[in-house]
Parts: structure tokens; C-alpha cells; sequence
């Protein structure tokens, strides 16, 4: 294991004693990450693809992987409600989506794009809400990946790694809104 | 265990439900969050029996999941009381092969409370 924090790594000095060990360094995402875009393509031949991603995780995932897909690409964006923020208000506490894709999917090659998968619940819910507006298809595209955890069957086309139970940190995740931009996955020491 | 209940939405019981431990009913909010139906132990599964057909061994899962047909049981537990659950868990899927149920493990809840900013039962 490398240690984080290295020359140009943005969050060098901002909280790093929270931040440990590099998991996967920029190098193995860069690699995983092509080889995931390879298989798009290969998938998708003839085809239009809409990626869509739910903010903010997936971003930096969904920004490398779309410029390793040699398809015609369309990107979208969803917003869900955080648990806390759903919580405030009592008549609203459930899972909802606080912004909406900016156009329809209806009969159009859909690609869910994910920072990581565990539970399974979100994504459930996601996937559910798209497939009721008649997508062509509606696959599944995650980085992380922790079917051990699973309690909602959804199914997962595209997975990245598969990760142990450790919080991490970098290339899009975070730790209170914090290190989403370290280039590398790091774990997280609290 | 003395608690003020939330009105669940997602809630598919008849009766209000009573949970044992603080873990159950944070499990409850997060199903509830997710829009997720869930019962609360909805059914009894006989396990064991003697020779004269009296119920030896019975295990009551804490959650069912209809939509996802999957019987759920939530433990905050010290190791040898998980155990104890991990050994029911596999009984049970001994003598009902077509029952689905998963063990949500300390460890699973202290990621999920992290995820969603909760305060854990000590």
C-alpha cells in the first residue's frame, strides 16, 4: 500500500490525518475504467447511449468512462434526497429525487453510472423510477462494487472492482463533502 | 423497550410495530427511506420439534420485504449472541430451502449509519 497525499494530490494537507492507505491508486482506475468503456463499446455497437448518473459520487467516474466509450454518448444527471435532508421534514422522509433527469428516457439505451453499489436499496429505487418511463434498456455501470452486501436484487451489468467494507475516500467519494477530488481511492481512518 | 413510533409510511403490518431494539428501528427508517415495504415479524419458522410434534426450536425473523421477498434479521449483537443468530440463519435455510433471508450484521449497520449520519445504539 502507497501512502495518499502524494505530489500534487490536492488534499496533501487539508485533514490528512483522516485519510489513509491508497487502495486503488489513479493508475488502476485509469486502467479498470478503460477496459469498462471497452465493453460499453463492444456492447452497445449501432447504438446511442444516455449515461446517467446520480450526483455527486459518480462523477469523476462517469467524466473518464464516457471518453473511454467509442459510441454516440448523450450524459445526464439525478439528484436524490439525502437521508438527513429527508428526515427535516417528516411528510417527506423517503428517498426523492431533488433533481430529475433534463429529458425523457423513453425508448433509449440507458446506462445507470455508480460510484458504488452495496445494499442495493438506492439503486433499487432509481431503476425502478427510470424503468416506469420506458427506457429501450436500462443497464447498470459501477465502480465499487459490494455484492456481499446486497439486500435489493438489482442487477449489475458493469462492475468495476469489488470492494471490502472500508470507508473510502478520492476520486469521487467523500467524507462530509470533503476529498472527492484526491485522484487516487484512499481509505478512510475514522 | 419504551419508544416514541415514527408514522412509517412503508409499513405493511396491521399493527404497530414493537421493536426490541434501537437497531430494529433504525433499520425500519432505513427501509422506510427507501421506500421499501416491510412487515415486522410477520412470521414464525419452526425449526425443531420433539418426538411429540411440540415446537423445540422456532426462529422469527425481524423484517419481511415483500416486494423483494426477502426475510430480513438485524443484529447490533455482541459476537457470540451472532453466533448463536448465524446458526439460526442456517437452519433455517436447511428446512426452508426456498426462503430467502439475509443477516444485517453490526458491521453492515455501522456502514450504513455512517452513510446516513445516525447515531449508533452503544
Amino acid at each position: 500500500m502507497k501512502p495518499a497525499g502524494a505530489p500534487g494530490d490536492p488534499c496533501a494537507d487539508a485533514g490528512r490525518e483522516l485519510i489513509g492507505d491508497i487502495y486503488l491508486s489513479s493508475a488502476e482506475l485509469t486502467a479498470r475504467v478503460t477496459e469498462l468503456g471497452r465493453a460499453i463499446t463492444a456492447d452497445y455497437e449501432g447504438r446511442e447511449i444516455l449515461l446517467v448518473s446520480v450526483l455527486k459520487g459518480a462523477i469523476f467516474f462517469m467524466a473518464d468512462l464516457v471518453r473511454c466509450i467509442d459510441r454516440p454518448v448523450e450524459m445526464d444527471f439525478m439528484a436524490i434526497s439525502s437521508y438527513g435532508e429527508s428526515a427535516q421534514t417528516s411528510d417527506k422522509k423517503a428517498i426523492r429525487f431533488v433533481k430529475d433527469l433534463e429529458r425523457p428516457i423513453e425508448d433509449r439505451d440507458v446506462i445507470v453510472v455508480e460510484d458504488i453499489v452495496d445494499t442495493g436499496l438506492t439503486l433499487n429505487y432509481v431503476l425502478h423510477s427510470l424503468s416506469l418511463r420506458g427506457p429501450a434498456s436500462l443497464e447498470v455501470c459501477t465502480l465499487l462494487d459490494r455484492p456481499y452486501r446486497r439486500i435489493a436484487d438489482v442487477s449489475i451489468r458493469y462492475s468495476g472492482f469489488i470492494v471490502p467494507d472500508d470507508f473510502f475516500v478520492g476520486y469521487g467519494f467523500d467524507y462530509r463533502q470533503l476529498y472527492r477530488n484526491l485522484p487516487s481511492i484512499s481509505f478512510l481512518k475514522i | 423497550m419504551t419508544e416514541d413510533i415514527p408514522n412509517f409510511s412503508y409499513y405493511r403490518g396491521a399493527k404497530q410495530p414493537h421493536f426490541v431494539t434501537q437497531t430494529e428501528r433504525q433499520a425500519a427508517e432505513i427501509l422506510d427511506y427507501h421506500r421499501v415495504p416491510w412487515e415486522y415479524e410477520p412470521r414464525t419458522f419452526i425449526l425443531e420439534t420433539d418426538s411429540d410434534g411440540n415446537i423445540v426450536e422456532a426462529f422469527t425473523p425481524d423484517f419481511y420485504l415483500p416486494d423483494l421477498d426477502l426475510y430480513l434479521e438485524v443484529t447490533q449483537m455482541k459476537q457470540s449472541l451472532v453466533t448463536a443468530k448465524n446458526r439460526k440463519v442456517r437452519r433455517l435455510r436447511e428446512k426452508y430451502p426456498e426462503i430467502r433471508i439475509k443477516l444485517f450484521y453490526k458491521h453492515d449497520f455501522v456502514q450504513l449509519a455512517k452513510k446516513y449520519d445516525m447515531s449508533l445504539p452503544s
